[in-house]
């Protein structure tokens, strides 16, 4: 795995040399859940080649790695308001387009790199996440995206690294994301920016993708689950009532 | 020891949800209630989604009860004929609740009329049982207190037409005041999203009149096919039973109800009924407690659908 990531960089920095300011990899591209797994590490690392285009020092660049979910979650949030002594839920939302998973870490702190519309139109760092409505519906305050977010961020699924990307030599770049144990299934993409004045330079931005997959009876369990949900069903409640009686036997015989 | 979950997509530890699965179970076999109030609660603690959580307690409640109607079924405990009466009840009141159910949700406000009406109906049966069951036990017998059943004595439901004889309950009855029960219990269950064992049981000792031995085996039996039928709904409509999950709750749960009926042999009726009286006031005061407290977070998220 690591042999193939590094040839990817090898392959990446050489493509680079004649178009790109930027080549970044990830060290690895695939992500296998089994029954152990409890979560993992992904390093996304890369170089700048200075000295191209506008002929700026690799000093006066800014990355910015981002991953996330590539299908969204619909997500619903409840407010509870007082109603006399009572406290009940009162409004609900719907949100669409919410990653699963977000992280982001960068050289300087988000805003210390670019403004606040660039930000928004990347969608770069936590408070500028889109998170629009669901269809058919109206979205709503910024309370409530603000809700979706702590939630989030406290299961480890989001989270903002501001500094969190270190340099191994003036143009070499590298930096660790936690993939927690809850990371939901399904691809993430990684997408490295580079700034410099507060853009993103022009071909300044790589993306790759990691998949991840359950494998083994964990992915065939939930492909029996989501394929044939009427014989899962019945499975389960069989298995239930085969474990209760042999349950009910096993003590018999001890009396 | 951890280990993966594929539909709830976590880990979580191995020996903590066997000891779940086993003191629910203990405590199914104890009161003959399926307790899926406290397991749900429970594994949304842990981190499992709502949605999984309530699906897949509801295999361990099925694998407990199977369990426990089994030994009691050998000891003569169980009431078949008042079961399926109950059921059949049941059956209409949940086709009836579901009807309500969505009523409520177009009116809006539905979840404090549901909380509200919650608190108070566990409230009052939690407390007629506490005083009756502590009577109970002051005057040392089941012979003495508020449901003592004199021989031939009458009772108002008696006068009730469709009379039928429940012979292991020694009843001799009108089929409607158990099947009006089961219809109740259909409508609270689909309603409020809980079996309604604790509500059954009390309900089938002081309105019915059963004895209390046949009651717990009575409740299992009905409370098999009610998790079972949510198990199935909750696969298809929102495959959102785990299996790996269940079957690490079943291990527990099949187990600990078989030292939950044992024990309960060990300790008088009247006793058994003051510490469903506890539970029952306990859920009431939780619930109630969650009303009233002011919510850490007032929002709540909940991922709808993951595709």
């Amino acid at each position: 795995m690591k042999s193939t990531a590094l040839a990817t960089f090898l392959l990446l920095l050489a493509a680079s040399a004649q178009a790109q300011e930027l080549a970044a990899g990830i060290s690895r591209d695939a992500i296998e859940i089994t029954s152990s797994f409890t979560g993992t590490d992904v390093v996304v690392f890369g170089a700048i080649e200075s000295e191209v285009g506008d002929g700026l020092p690799a000093s006066a660049y800014d990355i910015v790695v981002v991953i996330r979910s590539d299908r969204p979650h619909t997500v619903t949030v409840r407010k509870k308001d007082r109603v006399g002594p009572i406290w009940v839920n009162n409004e609900t939302r719907s949100f669409a387009e919410v990653p699963g998973f977000y992280f982001v870490a960068s050289t300087k702190p988000l805003k210390a790199i670019a403004g606040e519309e660039v930000l928004e139109e990347l969608e770069l760092g936590l408070d500028h996440l889109r998170l629009g409505p669901a269809p058919g519906t109206i979205g709503g305050p910024r309370t409530f995206r603000e809700a979706i977010v702590r939630a989030k961020w406290r299961g480890q699924l989001y989270s903002e690294h501001p500094g969190g990307i270190s340099f191994l030599s003036s143009t070499l770049f590298r930096t660790t994301a936690l993939l927690p144990a809850n990371v939901p299934a399904g691809n993430l993409k990684v997408t490295v920016f580079l700034f410099a004045n507060g853009q993103v330079v022009e071909a300044g931005r790589s993306s790759t993708t990691l998949y991840i997959d359950k494998t083994g009876i964990e992915r065939r369990l939930s492909n029996f689950a989501r394929n044939d949900p009427w014989l899962y069903g019945l499975a389960a409640v069989i298995l239930s009532v085969i474990a209760g009686f042999f349950a009910a036997l096993a003590f018999r015989e001890r009396e | 020891m951890q280990i993966y979950l594929p539909i709830a997509e976590m880990p979580v530890n191995v020996f903590v949800i066997v000891a779940l699965g086993a003191s629910v179970g203990f405590m199914s076999g104890m009161f003959g209630v399926g307790g899926g109030f406290i397991l749900t609660p429970f594994l949304m603690f842990l981190g499992i989604s709502p949605a999984v959580a309530v699906a897949t307690q509801s295999t361990q409640i099925v694998a407990a009860s199977v369990s426990g109607v089994l030994t009691h079924w050998r000891k003569g405990n169980v009431d078949f004929k008042m079961g399926n009466v109950l059921l059949g009840g049941g059956v209409l009141g949940s086709i009836v609740g579901i009807q309500i159910f969505n009523a409520l949700r177009a009116a809006g406000q539905a979840d404090l009329f549901i909380a509200l009406s919650y608190v108070i109906f566990l409230g009052s049966i939690g407390v007629l049982m506490l005083s009756e069951s502590l009577q109970a036990v002051r005057h040392g017998g089941s012979s003495v207190g508020a449901i003592k059943r004199e021989p031939g004595g009458h009772f108002w439901v008696h006068g009730w037409p469709l009379k039928m004889r429940f012979q292991r309950s020694k009843l001799y009855i009108s089929a409607i005041p158990p099947a009006l029960l089961g219809f109740l219990i259909g409508l609270l269950s689909v309603i409020m999203g809980v079996g309604g064992g604790f509500i059954l049981v009390p309900a089938m000792i002081y309105f019915l009149r059963m004895p209390t031995s046949i009651v717990v085996g009575t409740s299992m039996f009905q409370i098999i096919f009610v998790a079972a039928f949510s198990t199935l709904l909750h696969a298809i409509t929102n495959q959102s039973v785990d299996a790996i999950l269940a079957l690490l709750l079943i291990i527990g749960g099949v187990v600990g109800v078989q030292f939950g009926l044992r024990f309960a042999t060990r300790v008088r009726s009247e006793v058994m009924r003051l510490g469903l009286a506890i539970l029952v006031i306990g859920i009431c005061l939780r619930l109630g407690i969650d009303l009233v407290v002011p919510p850490l977070d007032p929002f709540s998220v909940v991922i709808e659908e993951k595709e």
